[in-house]
């Protein structure tokens, strides 16, 4: 497909990102100082994973729109190729849905097979990843832990524990079952 | 769009409506078996031989761990695991279970070198055999190639089907996707990586066919067929299959978090396993050291493993009796397709079955 929408959107959210870390970005970097300093801190960090994740989730519905939009032309093109050769346009939704569906999916195929997709889909699993862990971080640290509840991350450390723990055991009882063999 | 056109459409919304309000209940794996052994979520199952006399040699059936096991039987009429118990074969399968938060520190080698390593154990006990087959299927199939390059002398045979070995391919999306992922990033924020993500990625392949052009070739089968008992009985058959098939596709357990990482970054991104450079537990794993006969089968339209990443399996390999077979079929179609019944399960339970003997070397 044609990759001069897709570079187009690209070029754009790129020229968004350094205009945003070169102003209001430079604002988020500004120290929090304080007795509130830590929660203050980790709101600003959530802050600025909430930007990247809205900045990253809306240059992949660009991608998509500009696939779309390729998709669409396409089709009409091939309506326009039958009407000419045929003199009609297909006659009834199965002949339109078969098309629709033929070309939408050609189309989709070279979009997601493309560059710019695995860089999109890269970027806004990152992205999302990185709001997730910001998130979770300041619930623990500004509600959970206050209010004396138990933590994600403390569940993660019992879980570590159990897992090294069976898997001792089971070790433990291999060598016992060799020793006994023996 | 005239009056009559309206009325017409009225009723054939109606008799859909009328073919779904009648689909009987439905299940999935309904080969009969019994499970032998257990471990955390994993579960090994025997399937009830259907002759005499199975042959001597058990095989072990081993799928992935995205999705569930039962696409190996999927429906008693197209069901791999039927039909080689059909042809006399002794058949086990392993169940991974579902993955929960305390499972998500568990590596691929708490996988090969352990649950599987213990479920193979278990069928050398009970069936008496010093070796066994094993028959690996898609990702099950990577691991069934880790564990008999490691443990070797436990294997009699080694079949793979659609088993992704050489990662280093842009053939299918997957793989081109793959290398850009951050896997610490997502294992770090998710722990147990949630099936439903994973999911999305195999939907993403081909949205349009698999979430819309699927569900429309339902509704036009169904309208096709005729209005008396035959084709009310063939609709009921139809929505049936495509359920099964629904759930099945949707039943996508969660990851466990480390193996995932590793499975991502030491076979897509570095592609370690061909290259005879992957480490589980401190042990390289020395595809040279398969020396027991391959079967290595694959679907010309796979677009999940593409044919370029299950091929070189054969020449990295130092087994002397090894056979490649391609089937003109896609990666769902090699368990389910009419196609498989006839022309794929005869193949494999062939090549088994004159390697299973008790004079076979």
């Amino acid at each position: 497909m044609e990759t001069t929408d897709l570079q187009a959107s690209h070029d754009f959210f790129e020229l968004w990102e350094k205009a945003y870390d070169a102003t209001y970005g430079r604002i988020i970097d500004v120290p929090v100082m304080g007795p509130t300093r830590e929660g203050a801190d980790r709101l600003r960090k959530n802050f600025e994973a909430t930007i990247n994740l809205h900045a990253a989730w809306a240059q992949s519905i660009a991608s998509f729109q500009s696939a779309f939009m390729e998709a669409t032309r396409r089709t009409q093109e091939k309506m326009e190729e039958r009407v000419a050769e045929e003199g009609v346009s297909p006659s009834s939704y199965k002949g339109y849905y078969d098309l629709w569906m033929e070309t939408y999916s050609e189309t989709f195929r070279e979009f997601l097979k493309s560059r710019f997709f695995a860089t999109d889909l890269a970027k806004l699993t990152s992205n999302s990843m990185d709001f997730q862990k910001s998130s979770r971080e300041l619930i623990e640290e500004n509600i959970l832990r206050p209010a004396n509840l138990p933590t994600r991350t403390e569940i993660d450390d019992l879980s570590k524990e159990v897992y090294l723990l069976k898997k001792r055991v089971k070790e433990l009882a291999r060598e016992l079952r060799s020793s006994t063999e023996k | 769009m005239e009056v009559a056109d309206v009325v017409e459409s009225n009723w054939k919304a109606m008799r859909m409506l009328d073919v779904f309000l009648k689909v009987p209940e439905f299940s999935v794996g309904t080969t009969p078996s019994e499970v032998v052994y257990t471990e955390d979520d994993m579960r090994l199952l025997h399937y009830i031989p259907l002759v005499k006399s199975p042959y001597p040699v058990p095989v072990l059936i081993v799928y992935a761990l995205v999705n569930r096991y039962y696409i190996l039987d999927l429906q008693p009429d197209k069901s791999v695991v039927r039909k080689l118990l059909e042809d006399g074969l002794d058949v086990y399968i392993i169940d991974w279970g579902y993955p929960s938060g305390v499972d998500r520190y568990l590596t691929i080698d708490d996988y090969v070198n352990g649950y599987l390593d213990n479920a193979i154990e278990k069928v050398r006990e009970l069936s008496g055999a010093e070796k066994i087959s094993l028959f690996g299927v898609c990702q099950g199939g990577t691991f069934s190639v880790m564990y008999s390059a490691l443990h070797p002398e436990k294997i009699r045979n080694l079949a793979t089907m659609v088993t992704p070995v050489d990662f280093d391919t842009d053939d299918g999306l997957l793989h081109v996707w793959a290398k850009s992922l951050d896997a610490d990033k997502i294992v770090d924020a998710y722990g147990i990586v949630p099936g439903n993500l994973l999911n999305t990625g195999f939907l993403l392949t081909d949205p349009f066919r698999v979430l819309i052009d699927k569900y429309v070739g339902l509704f036009e089968k169904i309208e096709g067929n005729s209005d008396d008992e035959e084709g009310e009985q063939e609709n009921q058959e139809t929505v049936k299959n495509f359920l099964r098939m629904e759930k099945w596709i949707f039943d996508s357990p969660d990851q466990a978090g480390e193996a995932y990482r590793q499975f991502i970054k030491d076979c897509y991104q570095k592609n370690l396993l061909i290259k005879n450079e992957m480490m589980l537990n401190g042990k390289r794993i020395d595809l040279r050291n398969i020396t027991m006969p391959l079967l290595n089968v694959m679907g010309e339209y796979d677009h999940l493993v593409p044919i370029a990443a299950s091929k070189p399996l054969n020449d990295a390999v130092a087994s002397t009796d090894k056979e490649t077979m391609v089937f003109p079929t896609g990666h769902i179609g090699m368990f389910v397709s009419g196609k498989s019944q006839r022309e794929i399960c005869p193949k494999i339970s062939s090549w088994l079955r004159t390697r299973s003997g008790n004079d076979s070397s």
